[in-house]
Order: structure tokens, then C-alpha cells, then sequence
């Protein structure tokens, strides 16, 4: 880890093929800015994405890479930290990619509690099979699969990782940086896995959940006096349906990560060039 | 008498069965003697029937037969279920002050034990399968210290005053046979010898060669029968800094896998046919970022959840051909428990050598049989590593290109490029499942996609060369008959080669244990006045390639009942088929 690491440094020079005014552009600079700021440099960290317009962050980033199959990506990443507890691991991913077809492998890494941060581009919206419900949609959201809206409330994915026992929670929005960088930091510092809902706007297909809808809307936990270590208050704040916000609801201070706790400290990768030594009594065994 | 002793015990899932048989393979196994164990299972828990059988000789055994010595019933079915195998010298234990009323054919003999009081006696009403045990060894003259050993071994963690109870309920039922059964015309005498000998499963021997090969990271789901091999790993992994990851389900399993060897890992998952189906989603990917792991499906009877308890090798042409588009892969199935051993180790050579999925093919007769091995079969020292082209950090420059990139998919004359893990200065790298550019960048350009292909593509074509593609041989060698078998059909032919003997048929037998890359066994067919390919499936996937191979009609004997081969049948079969005419 060199001391020197700019966030550019974790920029690759392909040009990003999202729509001009994403707000993936926002979510990725925090994403690199906030690695950056933690310390860490492309060559120990490892990012892995799912499928959509989310699962091209990895083309767009420089570091050690996976762009995986759809609403896989905290599998391959928590393989990726189990095998390697020395490396930072990333995981990005979209709504449909991480809360409909991974919804699954969402609520296990939860309560698996692998360090690792997950980062989800939450458009409310599929916007690479242009413009189809996703389970962040509102109930009366017109698109082309649901002309009358999915008439079936969305998922909240914050309850979702309350109720499987996260020990970190939060959300963000894209455009309001500062503040994005700041929570993506925190929850790259938090020891297990760290959850963010970012708000990243659709520009091309979703007119409701727009900018202005978010920068109108969102009420600010720096300045709700909100103490994300109380259970009951981040319970109230996530459960509320009436708001929407942004900073960290929940961290459990005492938190230990899935590999601590399994007792894993070893790089996996260093094996000796034949069997171990001991091997033989791996035969005995069978005496 | 025979030679060959062959006992079993039955009764209902639950009943310990499986725990009573494995303390006595293992007894006969620290006597010197040979064992193979085989499995009559029912798919629930509790309820249906079940039984464990063992064939036990001085002399190597590689297959069931048909004929039953002993017999510890706890039930009747156990009884009417092998009606057909006993035989006028057998002798079935039994207990008469069990509510069932015992209805044995008055030619065997009937040898009523108490066991349950007797075992109450001794400290458990838990123990009447050790009385049962302690009244076997009785009959066949084998010396009850040996299970001493057994039970040492089984119950030595739970405190010396349950090994003492449990050799107790033993001489109970020795003792019960010796005061009240004059046995001596059945003829039993079991004689032992100094061999050390270890007694082990397929699945067991497959968890053997991973963490001999360095594995250190294995997720997977449970599954019949391929969990024995996530059991055995759990708890030992972790002595050489590895970890099981009991997965959501399989799609999550070979993800974490496949994240795993990302990282630099050897990694590892097992499953059977239902969870490959799954699996076969990551199976391109894997292929496509020209990932190394290692994939091993234990067969089970299909399609969908079909017979999960019963024997079938009808998962060839789904690890040969599964998932879309073209991908390139080794299949290798293991023809006898030691192989697959020393197939895992292999495998997870070719994975890094080649960077791409290995699948290990075995099947439910080989991963829920224990047979018993000289230690040496299992020799470590011979062991080898090969990490294929991992780069190490003096090595990255080499690879990277003008603007400094590492060229992790770099098209070159093998089809192999650099491998390069996680914390490798300038060495990051993006992998992707979309067709991409040596730096592993999404790309559809024309001519980059065939680049990508072709060199994929060609680190079979380097395998085919480099790799010996071998198979084993035995009977006859000239022989006008040749009968090739894969995966564990190998003993009951290896035995069958007995009874065709005997019948003045010789016969030379391939058994091939590399699917994809194979060998040529084109002369070998040509040699042959007649080949016949033997296989548990109904449509002969096996015979199906064979004949593709070779340009000619094979002719094919198939079970697909869910019962394995037996030797004296495939003996039969062998016979019937050499009679009928060739196929056009």
C-alpha cells in the first residue's frame, strides 16, 4: 500500500458508457474517492459487480476485478475475503441485480457479516433493459412491463438488512458527493459488512425518482441528531415510510467480522509446493 | 467355508445401521482383512428400510456379490429383502423378544439373541447392535478384541465408561451365542493377517486429495451424496488455514468458489446432478475469465430430483456439454476410490495449469462405499504441486503492455496467458463473463472475439498434447473382446473377468477415467472383433462418444435400475451380448 494513492489512480481510461447525468458517475467517484481516503491502492483491492448498468463499475475502475453473472456478486465476493483477509473487497451492484434476484445472497451476507462494503446504485428502475419495474419501484410507477404500476409495495432494503441482522446500515445520494464519500468511508471502515443504499438516478427512464425529487425530499441524519449505535432509533428511521434519508442509520460498534470469527487469518493463496507435511496422517485417519 | 464373508445389517433409517456397519468394516479392517462396504439407503430419516453390507476377505474385494453370510435383521423386511441372497449356510441374528415375529426359512439358521435386554444389561437399550455385533463375531470365529479397536475409535471421544459399556454389550452377545447356539457346521473362521489396512469412501478420498492439493477454500450446499465430502473437509481445512463456507444454495456455493480462486485460492465445491444444474449458470463464466476450480459432481440417480439415494452415471453428457455457448472444460471421472484421490490432485493441477473448471465426476457407489487400501496407495511424497502460470511480482512486467496493463487473457501459442492474484503490484485486472480484450475488457470486435476463442479453445488442444489421456487395462490383452467401462464399474468388471474365465471368455477391459480430453481408443476398437461399453444410464452417454471417436457401432450394456453392477451379472450380460449380432 503506497501512501501516495489518488482516487484516479483507481479510474481506468475507459470511457463510462452510462447516460450523460447518471448518477452511477457520482456513486463510482465515491466509490474510488473513498477507497483512496481509506488507505488502499488498486493492487489490493478487489471489486466485484453483478449485472447492469451497476455491473459496468468494474470496467470504469482500476483494481483487481470481477464482473460476474446477474445478483451474484457477495457470493464471489465473499469468496474473495475469505480467501484473502488482506484484501479490501468491494461489491457493487444495482435494485434488480441486488434486491430481486439476489435477494437471497443479500440477506446471507448480511447475517454472514463478511467485511467487505456492499454498494448498491439504487435507481428504483431497470434502466439497461430500458425502463422496466424494479423491486425499489413504487407501487404506481407506470413502465412498459407494468402499465398500471407493479401495484405491490417495493422492497426496503434497509429493513431488509435490519431484519437480518446488519451491522452496518446507510444511504446515501450520488450527487450530494461530500457527503456520499463520507458514508462509503465509513462503511469501508466498519468491521463486517457494510451496507449502503445509494439514491443514483435514472435520468433516461425514471421521472419520478428524480434529483429534485431526492434533494426536496431527503432529510439529512447529521442533522436529525441521530445516534446510529441505538437499535430502537435506526429501527424508527428505517422503518419510517413517510421520509427518506440519508447517513448511517445502524452501526453495531462491537461487530466481528465473519472471518475473524471463523478463525480465518491466513492469505489462502500461499500453499506449500506438495502435499503438507502431515499429510500422512491425513491416511491414518482412516485406520 | 468361503473365503469371502459377506454380512449385513438391516432395519429401519434410524436404526444406527449405517454406525453398527462402519464399527464393523472397521473391526475386520484393523484385522488385516479386506473390506468393501456398500449401502441400501431410503431418502428420509427415519422409517424405510436400510442396510449396510460388507464383503470381507483376506484377498483384495472391489465389488458386491449376491450371497449373504450373516445377517443382523432388525426387522423382517430386512429378512424379505434379502431372501434371494441367503443361503442354506447363512445364519441371521435376530431378536425374538422384539414385538415382530421373526419368519426366517427353516434352511438357514435362525440364531434368536436378546439383544435389546442384553444391552440394557450392559448399560443402553442404544447398544443391542454392538450385542448383535458381539453374537457375529461370535459365528464366524472373529476375535472380539478387534472390535474392541472399533469401538475405541467410534466412541473413544465420548468417555472411556461408553467404550466400557459398549465392549461390555459385545461380550454379550458373544458370550449369549457361545452359551446357548452350537454354530460350529456353519464353518465360518475368519481369519486375519498383520496388514494395517485404511478403510474409506469415495467422497472421503476426494476431501483427501483437495486438502492434499492445497485446497483451502470450499463452499458448498448439502446434497446426496456428494456431502460427505463437505463433512470431511469441515474441521480439517482449517488445520492448513482453509475454511467451509456452507452456502445459501448452489448457486452462491461455486460464486464464493469461483471469488475464491479469483483471489488466488485453490478452490473447491461438491454437488449432484440437481445442484451442477444450478452451478451450470457460473459454469461459463468460470470458463470465460479462465478461472481455475474444481467442480465435482457425485452422480445420483435423475432426471430432477429423481432416485437421490440409488446409483446412476446419467450426468456425462450435462458435465460434458452444460451451460451455453462453447466452453472450454476437463471432465474427468475417477474409476476406483483411490482414484479419486489422486484425480482431485490432478484436477486441481489442470485447473491452474490451464485456467479453466475441472469437473470430477464421480458416483454414488463410489461415494458411499468404503473399501480398504494399503496405506501407500495413498503416498503424499508423491504428491505434486503445479500452480501453472501464476505470476509472481518479479514476473508482472513481462506481461503488461504499452501503456502499462496487465494482460491478463494475453493471446499466446498454448492458449494459456498469466495469472496474476490479488496484492500484485501493477498485476489488477478486470474479468469479465462478456467476450473481451487481453486485458479483460468488454470488446465485439471481430477480430478480438475469434482471438479469444481460438485461444480458449487451444489450451485443450495444448492438454490433448502435453497431458498423458491414459487408461487402465486388465484381462486379456489380446483378447477378440474388448469391454470399455468408465467411472466405478471398474471392480465388478475387474471380478466379472473371473466368472468369464471360467466360461472359457476372454475379454480385455479398458477403463477410462479422462471424459474430456480422452484417449483415442480408436486402434484398440479396430483391434477388437467385438466392443461392448458398460455404463449405469439407459442411453449409453459414454458409448454415445465412443462411437463418435472411433467411427463405429459399440455394442452397449446399460443399468439404470439404481442398484450398481455386480460382478456375476455383468459376468452374465457380458456373455449374452458377445452372442448378439453387431450393430449396423
Amino acid at each position: 500500500m503506497s501512501s501516495d494513492v489518488r482516487f484516479t489512480d483507481f479510474k481506468s481510461d475507459k470511457q463510462p458508457t452510462w447516460c450523460p447525468g447518471c448518477g452511477d458517475f457520482g456513486t463510482m467517484n465515491g466509490m474510488m474517492k473513498g477507497l483512496a481516503e481509506t488507505g488502499n491502492d488498486p493492487d489490493n483491492t478487489f471489486v466485484v459487480a453483478g449485472i447492469g448498468c451497476s455491473g459496468k463499475i468494474g470496467t470504469y475502475m482500476h483494481s483487481y476485478a470481477l464482473h460476474g453473472v446477474h445478483g451474484r456478486a457477495l457470493p464471489v465476493g465473499t469468496g474473495v475475503k475469505m480467501a484473502r483477509p488482506d484484501i479490501e473487497v468491494m461489491v457493487a451492484g444495482g435494485d434488480g441485480d441486488g434486491y430481486s434476484i439476489g435477494a437471497g445472497h443479500f440477506v446471507h451476507a448480511v447475517r454472514r457479516n463478511v467485511d467487505m462494503t456492499y454498494v448498491v446504485m439504487d435507481n428504483r428502475i431497470y434502466g439497461l433493459t430500458k425502463g422496466q419495474a424494479s423491486p425499489t419501484s413504487r407501487s404506481d410507477f407506470e413502465t412498459s412491463t407494468t402499465p398500471e404500476g407493479p401495484k405491490q409495495p417495493p422492497v426496503n432494503p434497509l429493513a431488509l438488512a435490519l431484519a437480518a441482522g446488519a451491522s452496518f446500515i446507510a444511504q446515501s445520494f450520488s450527487s450530494d458527493a461530500l457527503r456520499h464519500q463520507e458514508i462509503i468511508q465509513k462503511a469501508i471502515e466498519h468491521d463486517g459488512f457494510g451496507f449502503v443504499n445509494v439514491f443514483s438516478p435514472c435520468v433516461t427512464f425514471n421521472d419520478v425518482d428524480t434529483y429534485d425529487y431526492f434533494r426536496d425530499n431527503l432529510v439529512d441524519l447529521k442533522e436529525a441528531d441521530h445516534d446510529p449505535t441505538d437499535y430502537e432509533a435506526a429501527k424508527n428511521v428505517i422503518t419510517d415510510g413517510e421520509k427518506e434519508y440519508q447517513g448511517v442509520m445502524y452501526q453495531d460498534e462491537n461487530s466481528v467480522p465473519y472471518h475473524e470469527q471463523h478463525g480465518v487469518t491466513e492469505d489462502m493463496s500461499e500453499i506449500p509446493d506438495g502435499a503438507p507435511e502431515d499429510a500422512m496422517d491425513l491416511v491414518r485417519e482412516f485406520y | 467355508m468361503a473365503e469371502d464373508l459377506n454380512w449385513a445389517v438391516g432395519g429401519e433409517a434410524g436404526d444406527g445401521i449405517d454406525s453398527t456397519g462402519k464399527i464393523f468394516a472397521q473391526a475386520l479392517s484393523r484385522a488385516g482383512r479386506h473390506v468393501f462396504t456398500s449401502k441400501d439407503f431410503a431418502s428420509r430419516i427415519r422409517g424405510g428400510y436400510t442396510a449396510y453390507k460388507i464383503r470381507t476377505s483376506v484377498d483384495q474385494v472391489q465389488s458386491v456379490v449376491d450371497r449373504l453370510d450373516i445377517l443382523v435383521a432388525l426387522t423382517q423386511r430386512t429378512i424379505d429383502e434379502n431372501l434371494d441372497e441367503l443361503h442354506e449356510g447363512s445364519a441371521v441374528i435376530y431378536d425374538g423378544e422384539r414385538s415382530w415375529e421373526a419368519e426366517i426359512p427353516d434352511k438357514m439358521t435362525a440364531v434368536d439373541v436378546p439383544l435389546k435386554s442384553l444391552a440394557e444389561d450392559a448399560g443402553g437399550a442404544i447398544m443391542r447392535n454392538i450385542v448383535a455385533l458381539g453374537a457375529a463375531c461370535e459365528i464366524t470365529g472373529f476375535d472380539v478384541e478387534y472390535l474392541d479397536e472399533a469401538l475405541e475409535k467410534r466412541f473413544g471421544g465420548k468417555g472411556s465408561k461408553i467404550v466400557e459399556n459398549n465392549k461390555e454389550a459385545a461380550r454379550a452377545g458373544q458370550e449369549y451365542v457361545q452359551e446357548n447356539y452350537d454354530l460350529d457346521h456353519l464353518g465360518y473362521a475368519v481369519e486375519t493377517t498383520d496388514n494395517d489396512y485404511v478403510l474409506l469412501n469415495g467422497d472421503e478420498a476426494i476431501g483427501m486429495g483437495a486438502l492434499a492439493a492445497g485446497c483451502r477454500f470450499y463452499a458448498g450446499y448439502p446434497i446426496t451424496p456428494a456431502t460427505n465430502v463437505m463433512e470431511y473437509l469441515t474441521g480439517r481445512i482449517e488445520d492448513y488455514g482453509g475454511h467451509v463456507v456452507q452456502a445459501e444454495d448452489e448457486l452462491s456455493a461455486i460464486n464464493m468458489a469461483l471469488g475464491a480462486a479469483r483471489a488466488g485460492a485453490r478452490s473447491m465445491t461438491a454437488t449432484s446432478g440437481p445442484g451442477i444444474d444450478l452451478m451450470t449458470e457460473t459454469f461459463g463464466l468460470i470458463a470465460t475469465s479462465e478461472t481455475p476450480m474444481v467442480i465435482v459432481d457425485v452422480m445420483r440417480s435423475g432426471p430432477s430430483t429423481g432416485m437421490p439415494t440409488k446409483q446412476e452415471q446419467g450426468d456425462l453428457n450435462m458435465t460434458l456439454y452444460g451451460g451455453h455457448g462453447e466452453i472450454p472444460r476437463f471432465v474427468i471421472a475417477p474409476t476406483t476410490i483411490a482414484e479419486c484421490f489422486w484425480k482431485t490432485v490432478e484436477a486441481f493441477n489442470f485447473a491452474e495449469q490451464y485456467q479453466t473448471p475441472v469437473y470430477v465426476v464421480s458416483d454414488l457407489a463410489m461415494a458411499v462405499t468404503e473399501r480398504t487400501f494399503e496405506p501407500e496407495t495413498f503416498d503424499m511424497d508423491k504428491v505434486e504441486i503445479d500452480r501453472g502460470k501464476l505470476v509472481d511480482q518479479d514476473e508482472v512486467d513481462e506481461w503488461l503492455d504499452a501503456q502499462g496493463h496487465f494482460r491478463a487473457h494475453a493471446v499466446t501459442e498454448d492458449g494459456i496467458s498469466p495469472r496474476a492474484k490479488p496484492g500484485t503490484i501493477d498485476g489488477a485486472h478486470m474479468s469479465t463473463g462478456l467476450e473481451h480484450d487481453e486485458l479483460g475488457r468488454r470488446t465485439e470486435e471481430e477480430d478480438e472475439r475469434v482471438q479469444q476463442v481460438d485461444k480458449r479453445n487451444r489450451k485443450v488442444e495444448t492438454a490433448k498434447n502435453e497431458e498423458d489421456w491414459d487408461y487402465r487395462e486388465f484381462g486379456d490383452a489380446d483378447a477378440d473382446n474388448l469391454v470399455i467401462s468408465w467411472g466405478s464399474n471398474e471392480g465388478a468388471l475387474a471380478e466379472a473377468l473371473g466368472y468369464l474365465e471360467e466360461d472359457g471368455i476372454d475379454v480385455r477391459v479398458i477403463s477410462v477415467p479422462y471424459i474430456f480430453p480422452r484417449p483415442d481408443l480408436t486402434e484398440e476398437i479396430e483391434a477388437a472383433e467385438q466392443t461392448i461399453v458398460v455404463e449405469c444410464n439407459a442411453t449409453g452417454q459414454f458409448a454415445d462418444v465412443i462411437e463418435h471417436d472411433a467411427l463405429t457401432r459399440v455394442k452397449r450394456i446399460n443399468k439404470y435400475t439404481g442398484v450398481r453392477f455386480k460382478a456375476d451379472e455383468l459376468a452374465e450380460q457380458i456373455t449374452e451380448r458377445l452372442s448378439e449380432e453387431v450393430p449396423a
